[in-house]
């Protein structure tokens, strides 16, 4: 699905991604933890395309193609998804309304009609009750006046809507509750499937329990210093990362 | 016009006669005692400091040519209204209108409340030298069935315009002025509006400014409120490439409502400039004033908005503010508001922004997949949306967005 090697960025000078190497199959559920600092929400930018990075050394394979050479718009018409960590509110640009427009662009660059207004309608429903977000929310403002949690759910909505072939979810599960937390993972996880991958960027163990991954991996300063089984984020809860900093 | 001594005023009005509307004796001598010395004012001059005039000095106007009935009904914009036609030297009054309603030739310049307020050389040039205008007068307690359209063609020429408008008390209506261009004309045409509006009349006015990029389009627009009264003025800017609005309402009765909107989208190299006053001279009013716009390419805009309160008006509530995108970095918009308040028991508040999209949610949307293009156009849409709102009419709102659509590749 994506495959990242030696991939080194850095922002105004200052190197952040200093040679990650990472590869993710279909199907699969990867997840990746770390300290504050050590490059994990600048992974989910790059990969999205976010200008303000610049790509020093590396490169990204996402579905055979050159990820890096895409626009940040044709990266997510080929199917890569990012649930924003902190979704940008929109006044006046209606979620539905950018959705439709989101849906349709990404159809004609795949060579496809324009989805009809009304099966685009019963989708909306459709995904909208996957994650339990009020229908009346989803054809508001863009995230404008949203609660922590509906931002997070409506970025779930999003990708429902979507249907990406990789989703990368950075720290959806920050400023969640329980409950927020459990619907938002139910939705994660209503749409997995051997087709599609997810990458979920996290702080903590907790929305591990939820979504539950095949591959754990630690980012420390810039790079990928250790991956294990679902059970390393239990054993990072416990004993904290500077064991690992220890190792190295 | 031997008070005159500048050649390029004197070049500028040397082919204009007389007033030919009645003009009383004070005023004429008032106007002719401020142009006294006067030049075409220079950006030296405050209330000009963006906006060049020599442009206008050198300007060839074409010569003036009248339109036929099939050309002016293209200007037309509402299919279902009263309809009046101003075209140089020819206006058309619509026949069988409803009880209440009375629309004559204007015969003369009325000058009650605005003498002592001229704001520039072409206020006083238009009392001298007035060419023709529509009288409106709607009785008391008469509710308009449909609006009352005014399409102003604008095909070449030199023009000097003076309508007036009397709203009885408890009227209500709406009037939509639409100033066109046809094609291959060179014109300059300045538009003195006045509107007297009586007690708990309730009236809306909407201007619809779609001239070419060869015209001249000066407005000068003065309202009087009285008591209880609700008063609203839309300016939407759709094109043009010189459009002057200078806009002054005098609250003069208490509990009287009063809106003031202006959209404008401007490109290439377009010169769009609002002043704005609102005087709050009783207590127990409220205004409301917005005004936003994009401007792209070289194109300047000017808004300049003063909202007096004076010393008798207690717990008057006033609300304004400017807004601006720039799509490009050699656009400009110089925006400044202005509160005077001599009361001291007052709600005002006022705001100026100008700035560039939100580049997060370019990114955003990037992300969803929608192409840059298509991004930018939905947060600009969503950027002019609140100023649209006020337009209820669907004729006039889907001219407004086609138009738009046009000139700047926004899909509605």
């Amino acid at each position: 699905m994506i495959k990242i090697e030696n991939l080194h960025a850095s922002i105004n000078g200052k190197e952040i991604l200093k040679g990650l190497d990472l590869e993710v199959k279909a199907g699969e559920v990867h997840a990746i933890m770390g300290p504050n600092g050590a490059g994990k929400s600048t992974l989910a930018s790059v990969l999205a395309g976010r200008e303000d990075y610049e790509i020093t050394a590396g490169s990204v394979t996402f579905l055979g193609k050159d990820l890096l050479e895409l626009a940040t718009e044709d990266r997510a018409r080929e199917g890569l998804f990012l649930a924003f960590q902190y979704p940008v509110e929109i006044p006046g640009v209606s979620n539905v309304n950018f959705l439709r427009t989101a849906l349709n662009e990404k159809r004609a660059y795949h060579g496809q009609d324009p989805i009809s207004a009304k099966d685009f309608m019963a989708l909306v429903r459709e995904k909208s009750a996957l994650v339990e977000l009020d229908a009346k929310l989803a054809s508001r403002a863009v995230n404008e006046g949203f609660s922590g949690g509906e931002k997070k759910r409506n970025e779930i909505f999003q990708m429902a809507m979507l249907e990406p072939k990789l989703a990368v979810l950075d720290e959806t599960d920050s400023g969640l509750d329980i409950d927020a937390l459990r619907i938002v993972s139910q939705g994660v996880n209503a749409l997995k499937s051997p087709e599609n991958a997810c990458v979920v960027i996290t702080h903590y163990q907790r929305l591990l329990d939820y979504i539950v991954p095949d591959v754990v991996h630690v980012l420390y300063d810039g790079k990928i210093v250790k991956s294990g089984p679902k059970e390393l984020a239990l054993e990072l809860e416990e004993r904290g990362y500077d064991w690992i900093k220890d190792s190295l | 016009m031997e008070t005159l001594i500048s050649n390029k005023l004197l070049q500028f009005v040397a082919d204009l006669g007389p007033s030919k509307l009645q003009v009383p004796q004070s005023l004429h001598a008032a106007a002719q005692a401020y142009l006294l010395g006067q030049d075409f004012p220079t950006t030296k001059a405050e209330r000009f400091k963006y906006t060049r005039l020599a442009k206008l000095a050198n300007a060839q106007l074409s010569a003036a040519h009248q339109l036929d009935a099939a050309q002016l009904e293209q200007h037309c914009i509402l299919t279902d209204a009263y309809t009046i036609y101003v075209n140089n030297d020819q206006i058309t009054i619509p026949q069988n209108l409803p009880v209440g309603l009375e629309i004559n030739l204007n015969t003369q310049v009325s000058g009650t409340f605005h003498e002592a307020s001229f704001y520039d050389i072409f206020g006083a040039l238009n009392i001298l030298h007035a060419q023709n205008g529509v009288s409106i007068a709607l009785a008391k307690n008469c509710t308009l069935d449909k609006p009352i359209q005014i399409v102003q063609a604008n095909s070449g020429g030199k023009y000097f315009y003076r309508h007036h408008f009397n709203f009885g008390a408890n009227s209500e209506a709406t009037v939509y002025f639409v100033s066109k261009q046809q094609e291959q004309t060179t014109s300059f045409s300045h538009t003195h509006f006045q509107y007297e509006i009586a007690q708990d009349a309730r009236i809306k006015i909407f201007k619809l400014q779609d001239t070419a990029q060869n015209h001249f389009d000066f407005n000068e627009d003065r309202a009087q409120q009285a008591a209880k009264s609700h008063f609203e003025i839309n300016t939407l800017t759709l094109d043009g490439s010189f459009v002057r609005n200078d806009t002054m309402v005098a609250v003069q009765g208490e509990h009287a409502q009063t809106y003031l909107n202006g959209a404008y989208w401007l490109k290439e190299e377009q010169h769009v400039a609002n002043y704005t006053t609102i005087d709050h001279q009783v207590a127990n009013c409220e205004s409301f004033e917005t005004y936003k716009g994009v401007a792209g390419d070289k194109a300047t805009a000017v808004f300049n908005g003063k909202v007096f309160v004076r010393k008798d008006a207690q717990k008057t509530n006033a609300y304004q503010s400017n807004a601006n995108v720039l799509l490009s970095e050699n656009a400009s918009v110089n925006s400044k508001p202005e509160l005077e308040i001599y009361a001291d028991d007052v709600k005002c508040s006022h705001g100026s922004t100008t700035g560039q999209l939100d580049e997060n949610a370019l990114f955003y949307l990037r992300a969803r997949g929608l192409s840059a293009a298509s991004a930018k156009t939905l947060l600009l849409q969503a950027f002019m949306e609140d100023v649209l709102t006020y337009v209820k009419h669907e004729e006039v709102l889907a001219y407004v967005q086609q138009r738009i659509a046009e000139r700047f590749n926004w899909s509605y």
